[in-house]
């Protein structure tokens, strides 16, 4: 479909500056208000370009220290959590993609599942069997909680990423002389690095954007930034400003990282149903 | 010798599996038997107590099934906002106009935002004072619209929330869609070239049916993660105004943190997960179909 008529052209122009709008809009907004003086955020009719611009809500985030420490709480949380989802998830993925399982079906079954499974019915359980255990206000049950979601995440993501890759390359390693284990850690790892670095910060993007479990799971000294987020959203007053500031400071690190793996986003997020 | 690389096999899955199995399983036979409890913390005089089967008369309670049908409102409204707007938007950059690589990077960038950024966000442009939006709506000359903050408006709530879900997911749609559009044979069309079809038969005779496995992965995907609607909800809302836009997953979140009805909370969480184990196993046999023409 080389030739487009003029029609198709218009379709398309259309369709794609209302997409544009319809996505701008609001984040423009939000990054515009963060950026606006106090005054100027409660101006009625509101305004989009004030007259001047201020760094003061990002100086209030950063001045803040439970708004400082929230921000290390998802960097810490999602480190360990996107840690463990790739140590568990890499040998198993490489298990599935490579040996013939009897009841492999059964086993994607049960991972597939687990990551399909609502939030809500895993977090009342999790909840009192961190109080029960009286871990609640460390960050055990938070990172554990993360990786329960990426570790299935992960598995299925690597398991694409190795079937991708011809049997014969770790067969003629293996007739040289190495291990499996050497093989895969040799010749095999360093070839779908792609994969692991995009399954990784696919794992981060689901550990870094979790609320239900955050908001049940942490305490004062471990909340995470969508939790703060809410805190702050909640109250009656809200400060749309320095909410805009926080808002765009827990956004940019995925928005940045999710935009380096947009390629391999589809198979990801379709647990590896598109190729 | 057969047995031992068995073993060395077992090793490189089981410490996922095992993992999987122990936080998956212990909640869940964890919620299984509090659903069969009278377990409320707030009334510890009255104890923790067997009760049978008695919390799953909940699953006829006429509130149950107001929840229920409400939250089928909410997921079928958004997968088919999101499943139209996404097919228009997937088929436009799939004409690889000029530039469309950095155009769907940029619609890409809300299914990256944190849903409870995401509910802030539609909270404060949607606000009746400050937001630009409502200001607009009022400039047009629709104030009828607006009489009533929307958020305070039962009828109007559940639209809201769906614009919200549809602002960050219709990217995830458009993604899986043009992936499926980007795989399609080129075979089809020459055929239908040289037949002389014009472009509508070949859009509704040729790429609808071709397209139907990616379209139904999408629906399957966002109805299972739509069904567990609770972030933007929470922010947006927290179930109001009174309980009009309370959706299974809050239900099961008040009855547990609000109401501190543990017995009841499970139960309703139980129901919620029987509905997602019905669309996984539809997933799978979707998917299990895709691997044959492998």
């Amino acid at each position: 479909m080389n030739r487009k008529s003029p029609i198709t052209k218009i379709i398309v122009f259309v369709v794609i500056t209302l997409a544009l709008l319809w996505t701008l809009i609001p984040l423009a907004w939000i990054v515009l208000s963060s950026f606006k003086y106090e005054a100027d955020q409660f101006s009625i009719p509101p305004v989009w370009f004030p007259d001047k611009l201020t760094l003061e809500n990002y100086a209030t985030f950063f001045g803040n220290s439970e708004f400082v420490s929230s921000l290390l709480n998802s960097f810490i949380t999602t480190f360990f959590s996107t840690v463990i989802a790739l140590g568990l998830g890499i040998p198993a993925a490489y298990a599935l993609a490579r040996f013939d399982w009897k009841h492999a079906n059964t086993i994607a079954f049960v991972i597939l599942l687990a990551r399909m499974t609502p939030p809500i019915v895993m977090v009342l359980p999790f909840f009192m069997i961190a109080r029960y255990l009286n871990i609640s206000n460390t960050y055990i049950p938070i990172v554990i909680a993360l990786s329960f979601f990426s570790v299935p995440f992960a598995v299925w993501m690597m398991r694409g990423f190795f079937e991708e890759i011809p049997r014969s390359i770790e067969e003629a390693a293996m007739i040289d002389g190495c291990t499996r284990f050497q093989s895969l850690r040799r010749i095999i790892l360093p070839l779908v690095l792609p994969g692991v670095s995009a399954t990784s910060i696919l794992c981060a993007l689901i550990a870094w954007n979790e609320f239900l479990f955050a908001l049940v799971l942490t305490g004062q000294n471990t909340r995470t930034l969508p939790v703060l987020v809410n805190m702050f959203v909640s109250e009656r007053n809200i400060e749309w400003g320095v909410m805009s500031a926080a808002a765009i400071i827990t956004v940019i690190p995925m928005v940045i990282f999710g935009l380096l793996v947009q390629n391999n986003l589809v198979k990801g997020l379709t647990m590896g149903s598109s190729k | 010798m057969e047995s031992t690389i068995r073993i060395k096999r077992a090793l490189y899955i089981l410490p996922a599996l095992i993992f999987i199995i122990l936080i998956f399983l212990i909640p869940l036979v964890y919620t299984v038997s509090m659903s069969f409890l009278r377990w409320n913390l707030l009334r510890p005089d009255l104890g923790i107590r067997f009760i049978g089967v008695s919390n799953e008369r909940l699953f006829t309670d006429e509130f149950t099934l107001y929840t229920v049908g409400r939250t089928f409102y909410f997921v079928i409204g958004a997968v088919v906002v999101e499943l139209l707007a996404g097919l228009c938007i997937a088929l436009a950059l799939n004409t690889e106009f000029k530039g469309w690589k950095v155009v769907q990077s940029i619609l890409l960038i809300p299914f990256m935002i944190a849903p409870v950024v995401v509910g802030f966000v539609w909270r404060f442009i949607l606000n009746n004072d400050y937001g630009p939006i409502i200001h607009f709506i009022k400039q047009i000359g629709l104030d009828g619209l607006v009489s009533q903050p929307l958020l305070s408006n039962p009828n109007a709530v559940i639209p809201v929330l769906i614009m919200a879900d549809a602002w960050e997911f219709i990217p995830f749609v458009t993604l899986v869609l043009l992936a499926g559009l980007k795989s399609l044979p080129y075979e089809p069309y020459e055929a239908a070239y040289v037949d002389g079809a014009t472009a509508n038969q070949r859009f509704f005779y040729i790429t609808l049916p071709l397209l139907r496995p990616s379209v139904l992965v999408a629906v399957v995907i966002r109805t299972l993660t739509s069904l567990r609607v609770f972030d933007i909800v929470f922010i947006m809302t927290g179930g109001g105004p009174g309980t009009s836009s309370e959706t299974l997953a809050f239900y099961g979140y008040r009855m547990a943190f609000q109401s501190y009805n543990i017995g009841f909370s499970s139960t309703i969480n139980m129901l919620t997960f029987g509905i997602a184990i019905v669309f996984t196993l539809i997933y799978m046999k979707i998917i299990g179909g895709g691997k044959n023409y492998e």
